[in-house]
């Protein structure tokens, strides 16, 4: 309980230095706004003439607003580690009586709400604005806990790449890869309902599917059963990525405690 | 008193990787990289009491901070045995941290855009301080540290010595009975060092706390603690009151003179030229000879001094110093 307040107290402390320093929010709010008048016009231009998978602008439009708030929400994160490795502050962290890494994570946190509040205001201002209409009021109620449980996923497999530079000593290569598969098999810019059948089950068994297709498909059509199955499905992956972590930072401190870090 | 520091034959070996020049070598690297093994600590033994200030000096790479990471428990020895405040550091870690303070010169505990008020809030919450003792505590180390002006500021608009204040009060907030200060007064202008030292021996003082302290600065061991221990090459090379070795060592200063003539001359007894460039002399001042207010004197009398900067012998030469003393 002591130490949940030690978390709790470090989440607190980094949302408010995110909103202090808020260029990098103000910039991914801007690349937002690109992006979504950007792939819009572009799904109407496609979508008209073919009429993929039954999908309308608009509902394209708020399905691409959901998928961008929960991917810009996440910070670079794996490179705070990177540099803490690097630097050998690692050590240093550990002669305080809290954890390293789930003090990390709180930190990550602590930045991941302060980008949901600001990118989420953005995405409904610019949003209502370019579709014209609001999505259904029940689905966006949906999408809201299960972005913040999609973050936390994300966040996970961030500090999973910043351990991994204990031994791999550079973490962009994994970044880059798993990024990449982030956006084909979370179905970022197109929703996985256009996939080929046997791309929709790949994607099924990543946690890409339910972090980033499982929030934008709220858009798409309000289904609370479905949007309960995808909570269930991040909760999931959360204990799994979670009990990764765990076992990789022990091992990681395997490497401080023999090796000096 | 008691016995806050205990250490036995203390050894750490790091293995190095070695990656040696060409295609097959890499290739070999990549499978079963070639290992070297480099002895940091090659079994030291020495015992701190409590409230005792201690410097722990050596030039780099003799294997200070590798010391200091194994006294706080972040790494663990490969043979040896040492106890801080009766706990084994790198099995008791965590119970330890409440007990110790530790200041790195070079790295940061501050949150760089928040004031430092917040980060000391945070610090009362992780080491589990209760509200009201947090408060009175800071208040203490508030007035002492000069701090209220700076309290509200975001630290990035801190300047390094005003920095360095606020990170020392971090670690004290939680009032240790170990304090580990590693290069403290790194990157510090001549008078925001000298506030630091005071600071340091002060809280040492009121709070009875031990101290021990690294540093290249001999200045920074003569300012603040009672004894020295000089270690090279991960070996224990002298364990002496301070004032012992002043006496034997630290007899010399380096006086720096800029000078509107291009050179100047001191016929001084004591007094040598290190270094000369035009308009730049270095004189090496045996001050059992001659004080340095004499050479300064005579420096003024000879012609116009544009600057002067007293320094003392860097740490590299006391240790060769003492080598040569215990190996003639």
């Amino acid at each position: 309980m002591r130490d949940a307040a030690k978390y709790i107290a470090v989440l607190r402390l980094s949302a408010r230095e995110t909103f202090r320093a808020r260029g990098e929010v103000f910039a991914r709010s801007v690349f937002m706004v690109i992006l979504l008048v950007v792939f819009s016009r572009l799904w109407a231009a496609v979508g008209e003439g073919a009429g993929l998978a039954g999908i309308g602008p608009a509902q394209f439009l708020w399905y691409l607003a959901l998928t961008e708030w929960v991917t810009l929400g996440i910070p670079l994160f794996y490179l705070s580690i990177e540099e803490d490795v690097r630097r050998g502050d690692v050590a240093y962290r550990l002669a305080r009586p809290v954890s390293y890494v789930w003090s990390k994570l709180a930190e990550g946190l602590g930045q991941v709400l302060v980008r949901l509040v600001v990118l989420g205001i953005v995405a409904l201002a610019v949003g209502r604005y370019l579709a014209g209409s609001w999505p259904d009021p029940r689905a966006l109620l949906c999408a809201l806990p299960l972005g913040v449980l999609a973050c936390v996923v994300l966040l996970l497999i961030q500090v999973l790449i910043g351990l991994s530079v204990f031994w791999l000593h550079d973490g962009a290569p994994a970044f880059w890869m798993i990024q990449k598969f982030q956006f084909v098999f979370g179905g970022l810019f197109w929703p996985l309902d256009i996939y080929p059948g046997w791309m929709q089950s790949i994607a099924a068994w990543t946690p890409f599917s339910a972090a980033v297709y499982g929030v934008g498909r709220n858009a798409l059509r309000y289904e609370p059963e479905v949007a309960l199955r995808t909570a269930m499905i991040l909760v999931l992956w959360i204990g799994i990525l979670g009990a990764l972590v765990a076992w990789a930072y022990r091992r990681s401190l395997r490497v401080v405690e023999v090796g000096g870090g | 008193m008691g016995g806050s520091i205990e250490v036995d034959g203390l050894r750490k070996v790091f293995q190095v990787r070695e990656q040696g020049s060409g295609i097959k070598d890499a290739l070999r690297y990549l499978f079963r990289p070639p290992t070297r093994d480099v002895v940091a600590v090659d079994g030291i033994s020495f015992s701190i009491a409590r409230g005792e200030r201690v410097a722990f000096v050596g030039p780099n790479g003799a294997g200070k901070s590798t010391t200091i990471k194994m006294l706080t428990g972040i790494l663990h020895p490969t043979a040896g045995e040492a106890h801080v405040l009766g706990l084994t550091p790198w099995k008791d870690r965590r119970a330890l941290a409440y007990k110790l303070g530790t200041v790195f010169g070079q790295r940061t505990q501050l949150w760089y855009h928040l004031p430092a008020r917040d980060t000391f809030r945070l610090l009362a919450r992780i080491y589990d301080q209760d509200d009201a003792v947090h408060e009175r505590r800071l208040g203490e180390l508030v007035e002492a540290f000069a701090l209220a002006p700076l309290l509200k500021k975001p630290v990035r608009q801190l300047s390094l010595g005003e920095r360095m204040r606020c990170e020392i009060v971090a670690s004290l907030l939680h009032k240790p009975e170990v304090l580990f200060l590693d290069e403290p007064t790194i990157g510090l202008d001549v008078t925001a060092k000298a506030t630091i030292r005071d600071l340091i021996r002060d809280a040492s003082v009121q709070d009875g706390s031990t101290v021990l302290l690294t540093s290249h600065d001999t200045g920074d061991m003569e300012h603040v603690c009672d004894r020295v221990i000089v270690i090279n090459h991960g070996k224990l090379l002298l364990d002496q009151p301070v004032r012992e070795l002043r006496r034997t060592y630290i007899r010399q200063k380096i006086v720096t003179l800029l000078t509107a003539e291009p050179r100047i001359e001191l016929d001084l007894p004591g007094v040598t030229v290190r270094d000369r460039a035009p308009h730049r002399t270095v004189f090496e001042v045996d001050v059992s000879a001659t004080p340095v207010e004499r050479v300064v004197k005579a420096a003024l009398e000879l012609g116009r001094l544009r600057d002067l900067t007293v320094e003392d012998p860097p740490m590299e030469e006391i240790v060769k110093a003492i080598y040569a003393r215990a190996n003639p």
